[in-house]
């Protein structure tokens, strides 16, 4: 009797523990979303009813206002150069240390892992420095130069994993084949490593694509302006407009939910393989 | 030529990219950051030695000092609230309760969207007039509020880290994983004996995880000490500087042209963050030792 009651709390607790914190993660979202299709007077009348009618005008007011396509135009020709970038770089020298023997190997490799534990945004005088005097600050450059080398540790950490689980009979097949070394690493390591390259390159687009701090500071003009920094000038461009501005908000929300509708299982394995490793 | 030199100049080249970008955004800025912390400098004119001055100068301002004590309040709020939060989900979870696939990917969908949208969603949530947090406790008590929770002195700063501190998909999913990893034959053990759920959760699953779960206390700490983005969004790191951190100081120490300041900052952020990951790992890792004896 006893035993049952103490059985039946823990479960109600147990319910009341991942329901309080299912609601925190979607009530809130829930609720920019309906206000966004809300006029400006239903909105401040009654800010937790649904709409009387669903009303996409606010998205149209929202993508005048804040120039979207701008700003959209922009974050993708970053987050996606950066992207392609770092993954180059990250899965040549992944390559070379992973199938290759030679001094200092491990010395770079745990080196450049240990890029993770680094506080990036300390680094802000620095990387307004470095940026400025390549005569790189305000251009689109600036930002895609700085997320492709701030996310090598990650990257490099999880092709090299990838890669160094490739058997060698393969490569010594090629080898024989006269197969050189550029051919080795485009011909069978990179299209072999296929999926350790999505994972990495779907972690660096996302945080590309999210990133603000150095996208505030390395750049200055609405021309090269990128959706995150275009977001924290809403508040100005749309004054007292809510409704519209929440629209614009939730505009800038679909990419990432979308992409991790599609790349689900990537994003988390490569967050646990990231983390686990510590 | 002969194979060997040919593959060597291979692997230089292949190296030499990520070699030169390395040094450039990981290297090098340690270097920089520490020596022009070390100087009265604008950005344009050169740079003028000062010694200490600029650290003096910081441990005198009460800016500073407001700014440790909030980046310290964040560093435990995210260290212990969030990764404890993240475990207790992470443990029932790891026991496949009804929906748990669809609750685990609902958990993490507030960590694909950026933080910058996040503080805005928060911003309206916490809004005197128009927001959802003071309609729904004016529905609820029957009389109106209308608090301006971000432009107060005494709830700002919670105000900022609760929304912060209730994300926690990201640390459950990495516990998760740990969890879940834990064969099924020790706890069937364990039932066998008379073992209760609690029990199990504490003897066997904690036990197993407490690495994982110091991991994450670490660089949830990390984070913590950080930590610039909500805050620079949804206060600027007002009212006052009630809210301010120091990456928040530094980035203003930065508009107002004081680099040397700014960089004694940065070298605070980095000695702060290497502190924490040391003493974290040696203090509370060494029983994640002893736990997985057991």
């Amino acid at each position: 009797m006893n035993r049952n009651l103490w059985k039946s709390t823990i479960r109600v607790l147990k319910w009341v523990f991942l329901l309080f914190f299912f609601a925190v993660a979607l009530l809130p979202l829930l609720w920019l979303l309906v206000t966004s299709f809300k006029t400006e007077a239903e909105f401040t009348k009654f800010p937790l009813q649904l709409p009387h009618l669903w009303q996409i005008q606010n998205y149209i007011d929202a993508v005048h206002i804040a120039k979207m396509h701008i700003l959209f135009i922009n974050s993708i020709i970053i987050a996606s150069s950066a992207t392609i970038f770092n993954l180059l770089i990250t899965s040549m020298a992944a390559f070379a240390i992973s199938r290759e023997e030679f001094r200092l190997k491990n010395s770079i490799s745990n080196i450049l892992v240990a890029g993770v534990l680094v506080p990036i945004v300390a680094f802000m005088v620095p990387y307004l420095a470095l940026i400025k005097n390549l005569g790189l600050y305000n251009t689109r450059m600036a930002l895609v130069i700085t997320y492709a080398a701030i996310n090598i540790p990650i990257s490099f950490f999880l092709i090299r994993s990838f890669m160094t689980s490739i058997p060698k009979e393969l490569e010594e097949a090629a080898i024989m084949d006269g197969c050189s070394f550029p051919q080795r690493y485009t011909k069978i390591i990179l299209p072999l490593s296929r999926a350790g390259l999505v994972t990495s390159g779907t972690l660096t687009f996302i945080w590309a694509w999210n990133e603000f701090i150095y996208a505030l500071l390395l750049t200055s003009s609405s021309r090269v302006r990128t959706i995150q920094l275009g977001i924290s000038f809403f508040s100005t461009q749309f004054r007292s407009n809510y409704p519209a501005m929440y629209a614009a908000i939730v505009l800038t929300m679909i990419p990432s939910i979308l992409v991790y509708v599609f790349f689900h299982d990537k994003i988390i394995s490569g967050l646990t393989a990231g983390a686990v490793k510590g | 030529m002969n194979k060997k030199t040919s593959n060597a100049r291979w692997i230089l080249l292949f190296l030499l990219p990520i070699v030169l970008l390395y040094t450039a955004f990981f290297i090098y800025p340690f270097g920089f950051v520490f020596f022009s912390s070390l100087n009265k400098w604008n950005g344009i004119s050169h740079m003028k030695f000062v010694g200490l001055q600029n650290y003096v100068n910081l441990a005198m301002s009460t800016t500073f000092q407001l700014s440790i004590r909030n980046n310290i309040i964040w560093a435990l709020s995210l260290g212990f609230l969030q990764v404890g939060f993240a475990s207790v989900i992470a443990f029932i979870l790891a026991r496949k309760p009804r929906f748990w696939k669809g609750l685990r990917t609902v958990y993490f969908i507030p960590k694909v969207i950026s933080g910058v949208a996040i503080a805005m969603l928060w911003k309206a949530v916490y809004n005197a007039e128009f927001g959802a947090l003071n309609a729904i406790l004016t529905f609820l008590t029957g009389h109106t509020w209308n608090v301006n929770w971000l432009g107060e002195f005494n709830s700002a700063l919670p105000a900022i880290i609760a929304q912060e501190v209730m994300y926690i998909g990201y640390f459950m999913i990495i516990i998760l994983a740990g969890v879940m990893a834990i064969p099924r034959s020790y706890y069937e053990a364990a039932e066998i004996d008379g073992a209760s759920v609690l029990q199990q959760e504490l003897h066997i699953t904690l036990p197993v995880v407490w690495g994982t779960i110091v991991t994450s206390m670490t660089l949830a700490m990390a984070y913590g000490l950080r930590h610039f983005e909500a805050t620079f969004l949804m206060t600027g790191g007002g009212p006052g500087h009630s809210t301010s951190t120091l990456a928040i100081m530094m980035y203003n120490k930065i508009g107002a042209r004081k680099l040397g300041q700014a960089s004694a900052l940065g070298t605070v952020l980095v000695i702060i963050g290497f502190i924490v990951i040391v003493t974290l790992n040696s203090t509370l890792g060494r029983k994640s030792l002893t736990g997985e004896d057991t």
